[in-house]
């Protein structure tokens, strides 16, 4: 059913300036076209963020990228491979489960609904995936993951539960979790949009200091004034397609579409 | 100010009337001539019976042990995205939900008209490397749990189907975008959290085989409603035999209804008991 066209694979070079590539990106969900043909590059060690009316196909082009939804046409790479593929010549061979877990590794996600699991305490969260696919040391995973719910601030919550923690405490755990995995990339989906108004501040904090420490992220999110601080790029989508891109000064200031205009008057 | 609270003469009247008739037919149990209480007391612990008893528990264990076996991998094809796994899967418990379980042991316990021999061979050919008589190993007992295990097994598959899908879509995603796989992320995060799910219906299943095993007794499985047949069929005592086997089902349901609270109690780890102070256990 997946039919991707890569139009050319990009070329094997050590210093790559991107982290992921996407071209010509064409999602359905049965008739209905969801991504119409997406390309854009995402340079390290940037924080893209990505703004656009509910249903012009944000988060269903940020799922591509880890592949949690499969392409009907071109490709998105990180880190140079092609994801959900193995290059060998001229030929694309599709991964197996275990190779595509494999090379999401490279990818970090956090979800609009947390998604923390709920039997697992919020250290356990963030070692389970270092140790069962990493292989990491129990030890050396507990350690880190100390470590990592210093950094977002949530050190004396290591052994409470989801069901324990506010709707900001899960979404920090949820972000050292990804972060445990030392991906390439982190992909913010509506991060949040589920928090009470009180609580989006303490998830916006850590995401700057992240964006600051040179992690490369791609963010979707509504929240206009963390575009404009934190994005180094803002891409504004509309009905599948990306209608602007640019710095987010240039972007939000002199939108050149009709629909951005639009779209920025009723957000602001 | 003298508060004076309704008066529910209603209630009075329809509870003593309930507590009469209750009474009436204990009485007339108690006291009938033709019960001999004496033969319940003595009967109560024939080494017959608690062999039954054993025999009833053993049963039950054992076939629960291959529903659940069966249940999870049946459960786990039913939701794979192989189209052959599923359609069989629903199939096996389509079959063997619409066929009562007697038939089944029945049908089991006589397997050997059909096919005499069980052995290891080439498929479609004549060539056998080793066979016995299918008799010598399905027996009366083995019958039983083959059908017992087979019968609940599909009924296991629906509770562990359940379960499975009350963890949440996204937590799935959460996993798969760790890079855990398909293996893993069923192994580690949804089977675990399905338990306390499963656990309830799976307890009901379990005092269910209980009695369902009493109907081993058709095809000569000496279990505890087999064994006090034994008896009656010589003395002829027959009710007071059917209330020792009654008592016994009693006693071993009862135990295990607080075996059941208490492994509900240790499986809520983490799940909504954020209020209870001291709830969760760490």
């Amino acid at each position: 059913m997946t039919d991707p066209t890569p139009a050319a694979p990009p070329p094997v070079e050590p210093e790559r300036p991107f982290v992921v590539e996407a071209r010509a990106v064409v999602k359905r969900f049965g008739s209905l076209e969801v991504l119409k043909g997406i390309d854009l590059s995402v340079q390290r060690g940037q924080t893209m963020v990505i703004v656009g009316p509910s249903g012009s196909g944000k988060s269903t082009f940020l799922r591509c990228i880890n592949r949690l939804e499969t392409l009907n046409g071109g490709y998105i790479s990180v880190e140079g491979e092609i994801m959900g593929y193995r290059r060998q010549g001229d030929r694309l061979y599709e991964l197996t489960d275990a190779e595509l877990a494999r090379q999401r590794t490279r990818t970090g996600m956090v979800f609009q609904q947390f998604n923390l699991f709920g039997h697992l305490t919020a250290l356990q969260n963030i070692t389970e995936a270092p140790v069962r696919v990493l292989g990491l040391d129990r030890e050396e995973a507990r350690a880190r993951a100390r470590a990592l719910l210093a950094t977002v601030g949530l050190e004396h919550k290591a052994d409470s539960y989801p069901a324990q923690l506010s709707g900001g405490q899960q979404q920090r755990v949820a972000i050292a979790r990804a972060l445990a995995m030392q991906p390439s990339v982190m992909l913010f989906d509506e991060p949040t949009s589920a928090l009470d108004p009180e609580l989006v501040g303490e998830v916006l904090g850590a995401m700057r200091s992240l964006a600051q420490s040179g992690m490369t992220m791609i963010v979707v999110t509504h929240e206009m004034s963390f575009a404009r601080d934190v994005g180094n790029t803002l891409v504004v989508m509309d009905d599948g397609r990306i209608i602007e891109q640019g710095t987010p000064a240039e972007v939000l200031d002199h939108p050149t579409t009709e629909r951005a205009r639009e779209f920025f008057s009723r957000v602001h | 100010m003298v508060v004076v609270p309704v008066r529910h003469y209603g209630r009075a009247v329809a509870g003593a009337a309930v507590l009469l008739v209750l009474l009436g037919l204990v009485l007339s149990v108690a006291r009938n001539e033709n019960l001999d209480f004496a033969v319940v007391a003595e009967n109560m612990f024939e080494p017959v019976v608690l062999g039954g008893v054993g025999l009833t528990l053993l049963l039950t264990f054992i076939s629960m042990a291959v529903g659940i076996l069966i249940g999870v991998i049946a459960a786990i094809a039913r939701l794979s995205p192989n189209p052959v796994l599923r359609s069989v899967s629903a199939g096996y418990v389509w079959f063997f939900r619409g066929t009562p379980v007697l038939v089944q042991l029945i049908f089991w316990f006589n397997i050997g008209i059909i096919f005499p021999r069980l052995g290891i061979g080439i498929p479609f050919t004549d060539v056998t490397f080793w066979s016995v008589p299918i008799n010598d190993v399905i027996t009366p007992l083995n019958a039983a749990i083959l059908g017992l295990g087979l019968n609940s097994g599909a009924y296991i598959a629906e509770i562990i189907r359940a379960g499975i899908l009350s963890v949440s879509k996204g937590q799935v995603d959460a996993a798969y975008a760790l890079g855990m796989s398909r293996r893993l992320t069923m192994r580690r995060i949804v089977l675990p959290q399905s338990v306390p799910i499963v656990i309830p219906p799976l307890s009901n299943e379990f005092i269910g085989m209980l009695k369902y095993s009493a109907l081993a007794s058709v095809i000569a499985v000496q279990e505890l409603l087999g064994s006090v047949e034994n008896i009656y069929s010589r003395n002829l005592r027959v009710l007071e035999l059917l209330i020792v086997a009654s008592i016994w089902y009693l006693i071993i349901t009862t135990f295990f209804t607080f075996a059941q609270r208490l492994l509900e109690r240790r499986f809520s780890r983490g799940r909504a008991m954020v209020g209870a102070a001291g709830g969760v256990r760490a």
